[in-house]
């Protein structure tokens, strides 16, 4: 009997101690910051651009107010290691408003030099794609060639990807692993004159084989003001399952470089390059012959393409205006498979003055000169002239 | 195609291998190590860092242009974006936080 009320005293004041620690409202409310920041946040960012572009080909001069796009931003910060991004882009395209999702994705942050990613993510393959096309960040109006409608680089993926940094304490590494939904073949059954050709924004895939690509990056100095890299992309099959493509395969590789250094006295000079190669395997295709009747034809499909840009801001002038310049040149060329109905190759300079307003808003004028041996409209001189304003938001 | 693809498969998971080895056997050094060394090599600011990192793919932004609350978002979608380092990041998000 004893013991049994001392086990109930025990338990009786021993539930007074735990139920006060649980109930402990004072503590907290008189201790709490009120206005401590929310770790979880929502930011609306995003990007926008219009100008005018005047091109001349063939004699004929184009001319018409462009863009108006629009590309607002999501970022929703859940926790210091949990991040969801999102944008949608807004385009006329021919008095028709084009709602694109250029990603959406979730990122968790593993440990220091690991960070998980899935969903729809702009592919690391190379730099330009991931980190220099947005209007605000790309030196000239235009994108190069080999980038864009009819390039050769992967620009977006869905899938999941493994990337992250190490601090070799000065030099850094970083690095990007992942496997996304794969390309697909254009058979030549719809576009005959595109036959071989990849296509890459896949919501589905056409085969039970997903791509794989990474990329890594080194900053050999400790001042980052270089950086160079090298990127792969493969996949063993592009055809659909069943289809007498199923089994061709597809291998991508692209180096690229960059270089980026204040220099006391004279100003930022900006290099950037990449080099994209595309190789997919040989395949028999139909094109008709004068008459009508099927023929087959094989072809090596291998194509690639080159840019590099120079930039120079001269931000120690003594002049206002003088330091918010940029004077940038750039070189990009695109060389189609010889033998494909699409071959073609092209060289392009273009050259621009950009005066910045801000820090992500910029007035871009720009000359571009694009010289082309057959390709999709026979070749030619086109030649452009572009004033474009750019704004990050 | 087909063993380059193999080969290529094996080489990004053996990255990830050691990728996570690496990570998760060194999980306390670099902070210990970076002030170790600091009467030798005089450690790197984060204004010097910002000034450095933030200006590789467009111009850095300047600190006021954000509240300490948008430096966190940004700060992490940077860090991700940018493959920059835990170490460029904190020190780069530290200076952003002070100065605005
Ligand atoms: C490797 C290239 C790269 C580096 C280095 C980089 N950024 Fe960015 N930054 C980007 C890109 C790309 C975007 C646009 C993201 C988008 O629109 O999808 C961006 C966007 C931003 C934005 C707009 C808000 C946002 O989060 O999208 C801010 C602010 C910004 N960066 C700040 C910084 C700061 C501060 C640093 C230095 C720590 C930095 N950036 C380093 C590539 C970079």
């Amino acid at each position: 009997m004893k013991k049994l009320i001392i086990l109930i005293l025990i338990i009786g004041f021993g539930h007074t101690i735990y139920g006060q620690n649980y109930n402990d409202f004072d503590t907290d409310s008189t201790k709490t910051e009120a206005f401590k920041p929310s770790k979880s946040q929502f930011m609306i960012r995003g990007y926008g651009h219009t100008g005018l572009n005047s091109v001349t080909s063939d004699g004929e001069t184009e001319s018409s107010y462009v863009g108006s796009a629009f590309a607002p931003i999501f970022l929703f910060k859940h926790s210091d290691r949990l991040l969801f991004e999102a944008e949608l882009e807004f385009v006329l395209e021919g008095n028709e408003l084009e709602v694109g999702l250029e990603y959406a994705n979730v990122m968790y942050v593993l440990n220091k030099n690991m960070t998980v990613r899935a969903g729809k993510f702009l592919l690391p393959f190379g730099t330009f794609m991931e980190r220099l096309h947005p209007a605000w960040i790309n030196r000239l109006p235009t994108k190069p060639l080999g980038f864009g409608h009819d390039g050769i680089a992967p620009s977006s993926g869905i899938g999941v990807e493994l990337r992250g940094a190490f601090d070799l304490g000065g030099p850094k590494l970083n690095y990007s692993v992942y496997s996304t939904n794969g390309p697909r073949i254009k058979d030549g059954s719809v576009e005959p004159e595109e036959a071989g050709m990849l296509q890459f924004q896949n919501y589905e895939d056409n085969n039970n084989s997903k791509a794989f690509g990474g990329r890594i990056g080194l900053l050999p100095f400790a001042d980052s003001s270089t950086e160079i890299g090298f990127s792969t992309y493969s996949t063993n099959k592009v055809g659909a399952t069943d289809s007498q493509y199923e089994n061709v395969g597809a291998f991508l590789y692209a180096f690229d470089f960059a270089f980026v250094k204040q220099f006391s006295g004279f100003g930022v000079i900006d290099i950037k390059g990449q080099y994209n190669n595309s190789k997919v395997d040989d395949a028999t295709y139909t094109e008709l012959d004068e008459f009508g009747n099927p023929e087959e034809y094989t072809f090596n499909n291998e194509s690639n393409s080159f840019y590099t840009q120079l930039s120079y801001r001269p931000t120690t002038s003594e002049s206002d205006f003088m330091k918010k310049l940029e004077f940038v040149g750039r070189y990009s060329n695109y060389n189609a498979p010889a033998d494909a109905e699409w071959s073609g190759e092209s060289e392009q300079y273009a050259f621009g003055l950009n005066y910045w307003l801000t820090w992500r808003s910029v007035i871009k004028v720009a000359y571009q000169t694009t010289d082309s041996v057959g390709g999709h409209d026979g070749g030619g001189t086109a030649n452009g002239f572009f004033v474009h304003w750019a704004i990050g938001f | 195609m087909k063993t380059i693809h193999k080969i290529l498969i094996k080489g990004a998971t053996l990255i990830a291998v050691v990728a996570i080895v690496v990570s998760c056997s060194s999980t306390k050094d670099t902070y210990v190590n970076a002030t170790d060394v600091e009467e030798f090599k005089m450690e790197k600011s984060g204004a010097q860092m910002w000034g450095e990192a933030c200006n590789r793919c467009h111009l850095a932004p300047s600190p006021a242009d954000y509240n300490d609350t948008d430096w966190e978002t940004i700060g992490l979608h940077m860090r991700i974006r940018a493959n920059l380092t835990e170490k460029e990041i904190t020190k780069i998000e530290a200076f952003l936080k002070s100065a605005n």
